[in-house]
């Protein structure tokens, strides 16, 4: 899926993505955790949402973050037969196929939104799906379709990087 | 179509039912009918104008309508579907209701609605081109002769459907974009779905608010994505809701991706079986997840 | 108005290093609902705690975020610390700023970047956090073991011993299981019976111990801690207080030519019968399908056929009209341990299994399975110990014991190991060159798997010691030849074809669980696997605990056990019921979901999805009583918290505490949090 995708690098135009990764607590988020006490580099453009379960997820978490102005979306879980809770990530897996074709339908690119298993051992996987993840939304860009489609007295959307120096100020 | 009136004058005579719902002559085709007087089974009438789905007066929620008594109800296959979906779902038992199925050739398309009867590629709902329930089984009552397969429209569904799905994304986008635009959330798609049974509407939910509820593109999104997604699997295809939009968003593309999506994923079809497992809530070990990395 | 603090940890250097913690304090400092903002090197040290538990005191704190490590790591300390100092502990939540932020990243300003948005989505968060409260639940010390084998026993006696009463019910006459049909058992070949035969008695006889026999689980109701159990005592046909039994009603019985299960049908029985000397309880019971009298009635004779054993009863036991009775049981955990059965060698075969086509189906008299030789081997068997072959109770002079039948063989219908079956063949062929001295024994293996203390040594004695000929190979054909039994099989490691003329078959059949242990799983909502065994919680770490809370599993129903695994199964099952057992409520996390019945249509979508059975429906009635509806109840005792139901939910009725939905959409709002 990526291969049509330029993963080489910033942007020229400075845009950083920002991405939403809904995570179940059990494996990619212990995951998560693996990778960083082995000290795995990877892009910082992903902020992890801490669920029980992937089976916890509503499509609509999704739905939220790019109205809020995501770029893209993670949602990573354990892998089949590894749930912590049996089936949750089943019925996640069913929910979320649905959920992927229908977005597709109406016209996100599915590079938007990653779907991935991560163990709790695999913190190298995880580093390999955060930094795919922003490689392909990096190369398609800020999201502004979506965000072109709120009201406008929302005061919603300011260019990202923008709050970075009102930060820093 | 004098076995329904009889079917109905019996139902009501020996006290089985309280009132019959079918359809009735109207000045603009067909209209919905309480019958409750044996008398009145004279105006029920069955023909290619009964486009409506009478099955959304079951919902739980119509209280005034079951406050009437218990109910006969006129039903097709595409309805009869729907009395399986609430069945399914706890939303009703199967003693609440006695149901006279009709055996359903297709009906006609809205605009085509007061005129002619019989069916052509022109005036025919394209939803019901490939009909798999012409003879409802979940019925007490099966009438009226069988019924040809319905014609094939100009342009079935399942072609515009395969016409966007050849569409490049952005222009995917900026189609549905702008048909979302349209609307104007006046929610008459979930009022008349026979499926959309809750009390609450999650579009009505606040803290949190779900679904932004004023009528801007983005909140529209939202709540088409949502309505989209809660009838994933559930939708019986009646063209209810693409029917009553006063705006007139193509939401029969929608349902029918989703069941596209639901058939190739799950090999699942809805049908008038009560016992068959909706496919959103079921899972099996080796579901498609190429997908997911 | 919430008043957060927020405590900033630098973990040594491990978080300094790259965050700029100052800057996160500094940016958070004038965030909406943060009364408190600190920094410290070490949050989780002593002083750091005590840090954080000064400022809840002095600030009047409504909330805590300390941005340090994970939450897996150091959450339990911190909302600890403000238990004591009297903040409800979930309204601590930690910001995962080390494993999640300075430990994957090197640009400081990026870091220090991201770990103010991780900790402000967290504040967004505990904003929306409730005070919660553990859940109680009471509990019935009382446990019910399903099964009265060797697992089964050894639960009950654990319990027993635990000093809480048990409810031990068994199908059979006589508890004991398969172990009391073996002769010796492996790797010490000490006798089965000898070890067995005090536990249950010891069971019998323990005061805390409540047997029913020849009695089934027929329905359970409630959840853990407050099982309510049916119990149906199938018609004995004699009354179990009067008799003493003295085993006159056996001797008068004129039918005394029925195979005896027990004996794996190389003895016979009589109609009303005990099915073993030792049996606990020993207590006929009546055989109707075989009985004269019950034969008549069947016919519809006006007059009774027989009647000899109730003439023969001195006490007047017998009673011929007896029904199957009920009784109901309050228990509060249940140990599953049903067992197994052999794979059948006959021709009848169950749905799914293919059976023996090329070994005759075990039509020809002298192809036997492992129990049957248990039987011919064992001292109290039916050749009283001496190893005759079943056609004409001639001696054997070559006996060939083939392993995995049924077993590792997919094409027959069972892909799994049934471990045992290596060892028992060691032990069969040893036990017949014991007794046959000058007989030979072959065994046809796919491989030796002899993990276990003693075990590898045990199957090499067999081989090095008394000679057992081991061929590995598959065997492709039996049948009778004369008086022989012609064996076709082939050796792979000299790659030759190889036939014996043997006199006996032994064939290692499959353990497979017992019939019927799909319904008793689904009267206990616990799950089983394609092959019937009961699915434990966790194949690693909750071996003997199952998906419904308050279940548990020992022995060989879960999976093919020997008998040292079923009694290390048994009493960890023991240990788990007596920890529960250890309070009188059961104290439970409050990460539970709770429906809005409000709201909530009752369309039952999230009990399809929930995987411990936590989810019911609910009558609800107007307030003069009568009922106008129904809705979902979240029984919180069974609830495991993944919050699956509250994803279906269409209506957003169910809601998992700790993870609202206000909750995540707060943390959603918060990284798109544009200024």
């Amino acid at each position: 899926m990526s291969d049509a995708v330029d993963t080489s690098g910033a942007a020229a135009d400075g845009f950083e993505p920002r991405i939403t990764a809904f995570v179940c607590n059990w494996c990619t988020y212990t995951g998560a955790d693996l990778a960083g006490t082995s000290r795995l580099h990877m892009a910082s453009n992903v902020r992890i949402i801490r669920l029980p379960c992937t089976g916890r997820i509503d499509p609509l978490f999704i739905v939220k973050s790019f109205e809020r102005g995501a770029d893209g979306v993670i949602v990573s879980g354990c892998h089949p037969a590894d749930c912590h809770y049996t089936s949750g990530n089943y019925h996640a897996r069913r929910r979320f196929a649905v959920f992927h074709d229908l977005m597709e339908f109406v016209g996100v690119d599915p590079r938007r939104m990653t779907f991935s298993w991560v163990s709790a051992s695999e913190g190298a996987k995880w580093r390999d799906v955060v930094d795919e993840a922003v490689a392909n939304v990096r190369a398609l860009g800020p999201f502004e379709a979506y965000r072109a489609l709120a009201p406008e007295d929302a005061g919603v959307a300011a260019p990202a990087g923008a709050r970075v120096e009102a930060e820093a100020s | 179509m004098s076995e329904v009136r009889e079917v109905a004058r019996k139902l009501l005579t020996d006290g089985t039912v309280r009132v019959i719902v079918g359809w009735e002559d109207a000045r603009r085709g067909a209209r919905p009918v309480f019958v409750t007087d044996p008398a009145d089974t004279e105006r029920l009438i069955f023909d290619t104008r009964c486009v409506h789905n009478l099955v959304t007066y079951l919902n739980p929620r119509r209280d005034n309508v079951a406050e009437l008594g218990k109910i006969g109800l006129v039903v097709k296959g595409c309805d009869a579907k729907a009395v399986a979906g609430l069945l399914r779902e706890a939303q009703l038992t199967r003693d609440d209701v006695v149901l006279i199925g009709v055996r359903c050739g297709g009906v006609l398309e809205e605009a085509e609605l007061p005129k002619a009867a019989s069916l052509s590629p022109e005036n025919v709902a394209p939803r019901c081109y490939g009909c798999d329930n012409r003879e409802p089984e979940l019925v007490d009552h099966l009438l009226g002769e069988s019924q040809p397969e319905p014609p094939r429209p100009v342009m079935t569904i399942d072609e515009r459907v395969a016409a966007l799905d050849a569409q490049p994304l952005e222009e995917r986008w900026a189609f549905w974009t702008e048909q979302f635009s349209k609307c104007v959330r006046c929610y008459a798609c979930r009022q008349v779905c026979p499926l959309c049974v809750c009390e609450r509407c999650v579009a009505e939910k606040s803290r949190p608010q779900w679904i932004e509820a004023p009528p801007h593109p983005r909140g529209n999104l939202s709540w088409n994505i949502t309505r989209a997604l809660h009838l994933a699997g559930r939708c019986v295809d009646c063209g209810e809701c693409e029917r009553f939009c006063p705006v007139g968003i193509p939401l029969s593309l929608v349902n029918r991706k989703l069941q596209h999506i639901v058939a190739e994923r799950y090999g699942y079809t809805v049908s008038d079986d009560p016992e068959s497992p909706a496919p959103i809530g079921d899972y099996r070990l080796d579901d498609k997840q190429e997908f997911i990395k | 108005m919430s008043r957060i603090g927020v405590f900033i940890c630098h973990c040594g250097e491990n978080i300094g290093r790259t965050v700029d913690c100052e800057a996160v304090t500094e940016a958070l400092k004038d965030h909406p609902g943060v009364a408190f903002t600190e920094d410290y090197k070490y949050m989780c040290s002593d002083p750091g705690q005590q840090l954080v538990k000064k400022a809840i005191e002095d600030n009047d704190l409504t909330g805590v975020v300390v941005a340090a490590c994970s939450p897996h790591m150091h959450e339990k300390t911190f909302r600890r610390a403000c238990d004591q100092a009297g903040l409800n502990k979930y309204m601590c939540e930690m910001a995962n700023i080390r494993e999640h932020c300075s430990w994957i990243h090197e640009d400081r300003g990026e870091a220090t970047e991201k770990a103010v948005d991780i900790t402000r989505t967290i504040v967004e968060k505990v904003k929306h956090n409730q005070p919660l409260e553990s859940i109680h639940i009471p509990v019935t010390k009382r446990a019910l073991v399903i099964g009265g084998g060797i697992a089964g026993i050894q639960a009950a006696l654990d319990i027993a011993d635990g000093g809480h009463e048990v409810v031990l019910v068994e199908k059979e006459a006589s508890i004991g299981g398969h172990m009391s049909q073996l002769s010796e058992t492996f790797p010490t070949l000490d006798c089965s019976q000898c070890i067995l035969t005090p536990r249950m008695v010891e069971a019998y006889q323990h005061p805390n111990i409540k047997l029913h026999t020849w009695s089934e689980v027929e329905k359970v109701d409630g959840y853990i801690g407050n099982f309510t159990v049916k119990i149906r005592k199938k018609a004995r046909s004699v009354n179990e207080d009067l008799c003493n039994g003295c085993g006159d009603c056996q001797e008068a019985c004129p039918a005394k030519r029925i195979p005896s299960e027990f004996e794996a049908g190389l003895g016979n029985r009589t109609a009303i019968y005990v099915p073993f000397p030792q049996a606990v309880p020993n207590i006929p019971v009546l055989d109707r399908q075989n009985c004269t009298l019950f034969k008549g009635r069947r016919k519809g004779l006006a007059k009774d056929a027989c009647g000899k054993c109730k003439e023969a009863c001195l006490k007047d036991a017998i009673d011929y009209d007896a029904e199957d009775t009920f009784i109901e049981e309050e228990i509060g955990a249940i140990v599953v341990a049903t067992g197994f059965q052999l794979y059948s060698i006959g021709r009848e075969q169950p749905e799914g299994l293919k059976g023996y086509g090329e070994y005759g189906y075990g039509e020809v008299p002298d192809v036997i399975d492992g129990l049957q030789f248990e039987r011919l081997a064992s001292a109290s068997g039916p050749t009283a110990g001496a190893i005759l072959r079943p056609s004409d109770g001639k001696e054997p002079k070559t006996v060939v014991f083939v392993h995995c039948v049924g077993s590792r063989d997919s094409e027959k219908g069972i892909s799994y190991c049934s471990k045992i079956c290596c060892m028992y063949n060691a032990k069969h062929a040893m036990l017949y060159k014991h007794k046959v001295h000058d007989g030979r024994a072959v065994a046809f293996y796919m491989d030796i798997r002899a993990a276990g203390k003693g075990y590898d040594e045990f199957s090499r004695r067999a081989i090095e010691e008394d000679g057992a000929e081991y061929i590995r190979g598959r065997v492709s054909r039996i049948f009778r030849d004369g008086d022989v039994v012609k064996v076709w099989g082939y050796d792979t490691l000299s790659q030759e074809q190889v036939v014996i003329d043997a006199d006996m078959v032994v064939l290692a059949t499959a353990m497979r669980p017992q019939d019927g242990v799909r319904e008793l799983a689904q009267k206990l909502s616990v799950s089983t696997d394609e092959h019937g065994f009961i699915n434990e919680a966790h194949p690693k770490l909750r071996p003997v605990e199952t998906n419904t809370a308050g279940v548990f599993v020992a022995g060989a129903c879960q999976a093919p056990r020997d008998i040292p695994d079923a009694v290390a199964m048994a009493s960890a099952t023991g240990a788990k019921v007596l920890s529960l057992f250890s309070a009188d409520e059961l104290e439970r996390e409050p990460a539970v979901a709770i429906v809005n019945e409000n709201t909530c249509i009752g369309c039952m979508n999230c009990a399809k999805v929930c995987a411990y059975g936590a989810i019911e429906q609910r009558e609800i009635c107007t307030v003069d009583g009568h009922v106008c509806g129904h809705v979902a109840y979240v029984n919180p005792g069974v609830c495991q918290g993944c919050g699956t139901c509250q994803a279906v939910c269409l209506s957003k009725s169910v809601e998992l505490q700790t993870f609202t939905d206000e909750q995540i959409f707060s943390e959603i709002n918060a990284l798109c949090y544009w200024e």
